[in-house]
């Protein structure tokens, strides 16, 4: 076994070449694919991160129109609740108005008949009764007397 | 006839002394590695991995982490090409010995292939030439691997932490410098032993195990199995080695 300092140089030599011919055409390529992985990695993530902030501010946002909605709905049954109550309250109020109208107005029809029979029916039995008493006790009296004589009666007659 | 009888063909040429064998492993071993590492970046892709590639960027992470996992990618590039190239090249030299042997039988004296007469007379006649073993199972292939480790180390220690350095030398005390020098020389010395002898033990008992012909079969599997194993980790080794040495020189840290 000897040693050739030859050996040395080719293999110093070979391993050069295979060195530059390695970091040339395969360990360059595949550092160059390694690095440009991790920055995709770092990209997806950073878009991961960009659309989760996304998301969330996007959920909110959804929240607080729920919540707006919500309480829109509120008011409008509110409002048509104290509209309806209104209403009912004018539609009473209105009835109970025209009740009291017919009402009054069918008193006061009944009152003025009344008034009106009670004239008619008074001066009816005035002349009747100037008539019979004339019949019956045929006797002059002056027309003053006599009207007065019958008014007489016919308040005793009225007060009974 | 032992291993170590296998004589290795030498070519003289213009004063040269070529071993034709470590030649030609150093060779495979390069080309081998070449078209390895083509086939796995053959279809690069950043989000679906082909399962080769999936194997490299491991390796790579491997290798990234074990020099310095805290520098970016792109400014440990040079160092994790270099700690790739190592770990390939020499698992790969590791494991070409391994399989198969090419010896070759010859009675004449052939000068060219540096056979002489007093070869053949110490062999009885005739010389058995191996054409086929791993380049690390030849010292002068692992140093010329460690010379590049150290030349490699002591440049980047130059140029990028001079003051550091020097420094280091006479650290803790100046009255350690002695010792400092011996440990720099000590560190190429033992890369380049220490792979060389394991590869090289692993195949004199492979050459060993065959003496016993068919008998051997179970332990030459055996061993073929566990050389596996030892060049996996003979190449781990001076891979990180290397690294540690490289980020010691280059990383300074303040104290």
């Amino acid at each position: 076994m000897s040693l050739h300092w030859e050996s040395t140089v080719y293999a110093i030599i070979a391993f050069g070449i295979l060195y530059w011919l390695l970091s040339k055409y395969a360990f360059g390529p595949l550092l160059s694919i390694m690095e440009k992985r991790r920055l995709l990695v770092l990209e997806q993530m950073d878009s991961a991160e960009a659309s989760r902030k996304q998301a969330a501010q996007q959920l909110e946002e959804q929240k607080l129109a729920l919540q707006q909605a919500r309480k829109e709905a509120y008011d409008i049954i509110e409002q048509a609740k104290l509209t309806s109550v209104k209403q009912a309250d004018e539609i009473v109020q209105a009835a109970k108005s025209e009740a009291n109208r017919v009402k009054e107005n069918a008193v006061q029809d009944i009152t003025s008949e009344k008034n009106k029979a009670i004239a008619a029916l008074r001066s009816e039995v005035s002349g009747m009764s100037v008539q019979i008493a004339s019949k019956i006790i045929e006797k002059q009296i002056d027309e003053k007397s006599q009207e007065q004589l019958v008014d007489q009666y016919l308040k005793e007659v009225g007060s009974k | 006839m032992k291993y170590g009888m296998h004589l290795f063909p030498e070519l003289n040429v213009g004063g040269l002394t070529i071993d034709i064998s470590s030649f030609i492993a150093i060779t495979v071993s390069v080309i081998i590695t070449f078209v390895l590492a083509r086939l796995a970046v053959r279809n690069l892709s950043v989000d679906n991995p082909s399962r080769m590639q999936n194997f490299l960027e491991w390796v790579v992470d491997f290798v990234h982490n074990t020099i310095a996992s805290t520098m970016p990618l792109s400014k440990v590039k040079p160092y994790i090409n270099l700690g790739m190239t190592l770990i390939m090249f020499i698992f790969i030299s590791n494991l070409l010995g391994l399989p198969f042997g090419i010896v070759t039988e010859t009675h004449s004296v052939n000068e060219t292939l540096g056979i002489t007469q007093a070869d053949l007379d110490k062999h009885g006649g005739h010389v058995e030439i191996a054409w086929w073993k791993s380049p690390t199972a030849d010292l002068a292939v692992t140093a010329g691997l460690a010379l590049i480790v150290f030349g490699l180390v002591h440049f980047l220690g130059l140029k990028l932490n001079r003051k550091h350095y020097f420094k280091h030398y006479f650290e803790p005390y100046p009255i350690f410098f002695p010792l400092n020098i011996i440990e720099e020389l000590a560190k190429p010395l033992t890369l380049a032993l220490r792979l060389y002898a394991n590869i090289f033990a692993g195949e004199i008992l492979i050459a060993t195990i065959l003496m016993l012909g068919w008998v051997g079969t179970p332990f030459l599997i055996a061993w073929q199995g566990f050389s596996l194993f030892v060049g996996a980790i003979q190449a781990f080794l001076f891979t990180i080695l290397t690294m540690v040495y490289i980020s010691k020189t280059t990383v300074h840290e303040e104290h």
